[in-house]
């Protein structure tokens, strides 16, 4: 079985909200539930547009609730953490008072036997409220709405955006082949893949040529030479995002191999300033110390297992002018 | 090509901003839907299937939009397709579209695209939520390196197509960029972002949306006796090539130089150069335009430098590229490509607006996505078949 190698990707992304969800929100930190009108319909969560027909709808908000009836529910009995109660609870389909749709939340019922369809129920408010789904904690058995914690009031300002912090964590497999690559990276060798039909030689241990569709193993391995000829590069100057790491202008060099028609693209490179660097240098490989952290997850940001990147080995610059066009 | 004739019969989009913070996703969307449904003089109900093309997920966080999106579109109980071919998806989006007119499978079609890149970041995205992402700048600056040292073009290309496609855009009321007093030596003196690439010849981030209606042949010569021209399709297609391989040429790439050669054998079209009036080409980085030039067979090789050089692409010129204002003046990066599509149809409906190219008759319309690797194309014309 394959090696897995576990990532977690977390962005805080804003939405904005638009007039009517906008509304919605903004109600909620007044303790107040809104719907729209549709017709003789009165939909909740209020929407901008039927959603049958995509027709708009004329923002005709009206305030529901906050008492509702189950019209239907299901039991949780083992909360993840991302359910919105730790202890066993309902989801449920709640109508609420004045509503002609249900409303999906979660209903702290104690029990499965508590539920029931037709059951009243009334909404638990949070103390602290931002305009989101979550200011209601949940719904409670009984005609009583409540609130959790201190009442702060109402949002200062109309809520016009959410804030959805997304986080998701993979578990992936290290290719075979990418794991050879690896496992010679910590003798510091370059392990290629040659291609039996094209010839064309891949880095990376890429593990199949995309020009024939021919998967390539063990068979196919080729040591490549650690030193090469920097045929172009990229300096990037870095937008700062939340997970950016790099804060001053930083090279990747698209590294020529000796010996090989083999390109590394987009390598980083060591002892090398952005000023610096041109098409036609000469570099060589430079692998990890042992007590350093390498990458175990393959071809992560462009380098091998215990290859970080490249620096100049002093010999003088090729003067070669096709060199700069080969990109791959 | 033995299908069925399809024309453009409507055509909008959003004003295109950094942050529309005043509407939701669906809100943004129905914006251009709207607009694209008026043109057409029809509703919702007149439409048999929705097309939604938009960039990677991860620019807004929201897995599969085109689910959520669907009643916002009016697409329940019809049939809805989500495409996704990176940068070039509003191209792609309108082509697929397109050929279920072709193919006789619906009889109009709503083909959508959007972007909303103020709800997260797109650089993060683009470096698949690590840190030291290249970006697209990133990726694209050794490409136009290469080109630059192959043609030996002068730098100051690169700052004329900024200012051009800049100056195009204060004609264009959609347009995200109104730099009035842009100037060579404004973009010269931007910040150098991606050497050889400027701040200025570099694309914003835009919230924007487009969509276009599509329909048969009875529908397009309805239109046409209405009083409302449409634009007639004369060749599509699609194409893309691996990320990379050893000697792929980013510059001219295949799939590229291929995907032209199927939408002029389609057209009729064997002088792209003579026989087409005006292009939209996506443009994102300024030394995109030479690149694309050559790529599709509108300049020689190692001569689009020259085209721009010389005026012929500026509105008004021989070849007039991107007079909207382009990828350069507005960018909601899924709905970009289809911007480019339905901006070609309008020239050739004589709804370009200001920036309308007198008598324009044959438009094409491209982009591309991810490591220059999907391309898809399409020329429309005021006539069904204007080369036979
Ligand atoms: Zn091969």
């Amino acid at each position: 079985m394959a090696r897995l190698v576990e990532s977690t990707i977390t962005f805080p992304y804003r939405r904005s909200l638009g007039p009517v969800v906008g509304a919605f929100m903004t109600a909620l930190t007044e303790m107040r539930i809104l719907g729209t009108r549709s017709g003789d319909a009165v939909l909740v969560p209020p929407m901008e547009w039927d959603p049958r027909t995509g027709a708009e709808l004329g923002n005709d908000l009206v305030e529901v609730g906050p008492s509702g009836t189950v019209e239907s529910w299901t039991w949780v009995p083992n909360p993840s953490a991302q359910h919105p109660l730790a202890q066993p609870f309902a989801f449920a389909f709640i109508r609420l008072d004045g509503a002609t749709t249900p409303l999906l939340h979660a209903v702290d019922a104690g029990s499965p036997n508590a539920m029931s369809v037709g059951a009243r129920v009334a909404p638990r408010w949070r103390g602290e409220r931002v305009g989101a789904i979550t200011d209601i904690v949940c719904f409670v058995l009984g005609e009583s709405a409540e609130i959790e914690g201190t009442d702060a009031g109402p949002a200062s300002e109309p809520v016009t955006r959410m804030d959805y912090e997304a986080s998701i964590t993979y578990r992936n497999p290290v290719p075979v082949s990418a794991d050879r690559v690896i496992e010679a990276s910590q003798e510091h060798r370059l392990l290629g893949q040659k291609c039996p039909v094209c010839e064309r030689v891949y880095a990376g241990g890429r593990g199949y040529c995309p020009i024939d569709a021919v998967e390539l193993g063990e068979g196919h391995e080729v040591d490549l030479s650690d030193v090469g000829t920097i045929t172009n590069f990229s300096i990037v100057t870095p937008v700062q995002y939340p997970g950016q790491t790099e804060t001053e202008p930083f090279v990747r060099a698209f590294v020529l191999l000796d010996g090989s028609d083999v390109i590394l693209s987009y390598q980083p490179v060591i002892e090398l300033p952005a000023t610096d660097v041109r098409v036609g240098q000469r570099v060589v490989a430079v692998w990890a110390s042992p007590a350093e952290d390498s990458d175990e997850g393959g071809a992560m940001g462009g380098t091998y297992g215990r290859l970080i990147g490249w620096m100049p080995n002093g010999e003088p610059d090729i003067d070669d002018p096709d060199l700069v066009n080969r990109i791959f | 090509m033995s299908s069925i004739p399809c024309a453009v019969v409507g055509v909008g989009q959003t004003h295109h901003k950094s942050r529309r913070l005043d509407v939701s996703f669906g809100g943004l969307v129905r914006e251009a839907v709207f607009r694209a449904l008026d043109d057409a003089e029809m509703t919702l109900e007149d439409i048999d299937a929705v097309v939604l093309g938009k960039a990677p997920d991860l620019f807004e966080g929201v897995m599969k939009p085109e689910l959520y999106l669907s009643d916002a579109l009016g697409a329940v109980g019809k049939p809805m397709f989500r495409v996704h071919t990176a940068g070039s998806v509003g191209g792609t989006t309108a082509i697929v579209a397109a050929s279920h007119v072709q193919a006789g499978k619906h009889r109009t079609v709503l083909a959508v695209a959007f972007e909303k890149q103020s709800e997260g970041n797109a650089q993060f995205a683009l470096g698949s939520g690590k840190g030291a992402s290249l970006g697209a700048g990133g990726a694209f600056a050794p490409f136009i390196r290469s080109y630059i040292h192959r043609s030996g073009a002068p730098e100051h290309i690169g700052w004329k197509v900024a200012v051009k496609d800049r100056l195009n855009a204060l004609k264009n009321p959609y347009a995200h960029l109104q730099i009035a007093d842009i100037s060579i030596e404004k973009v010269r003196a931007s910040p150098m972002m991606w050497d050889p690439i400027r701040f200025l010849e570099s694309c914003p981030s835009s919230d924007g949306a487009c969509a276009v209606v599509l329909t048969d042949e009875a529908g397009g010569l309805a239109a046409a006796d209405a009083g409302r021209p449409p634009a007639w399709l004369l060749g599509a297609s699609s194409r893309s090539e691996p990320p990379s391989f050893p000697g792929r040429d980013p510059v001219r790439p295949a799939a590229a130089m291929v995907c032209a050669a199927d939408v002029y054998a389609q057209a009729g079209i064997t002088n792209p150069r003579e026989q087409i009036d005006m292009a939209e080409l996506y443009v994102p980085f300024s030394w995109h335009e030479a690149i694309w030039l050559e790529a599709f067979g509108i300049a020689e090789e190692g001569d689009g430098w020259r085209m721009i050089d010389d005026g012929s692409t500026e509105l008004g010129g021989s070849f007039p590229v991107n007079c909207s204002g382009g990828v350069l003046s507005s960018n909601p990066i899924g709905a970009s490509g289809l911007l480019r599509f339905a901006e070609a149809a309008n020239q050739v409906r004589g709804a370009a607006g200001e920036h309308q190219v007198d008598g324009a008759k044959v438009a094409l319309a491209m982009a591309y996505g991810a490591n220059s690797q999907y391309f898809s194309t399409w020329a429309v014309g005021a006539e069904q078949r204007p080369f036979g």
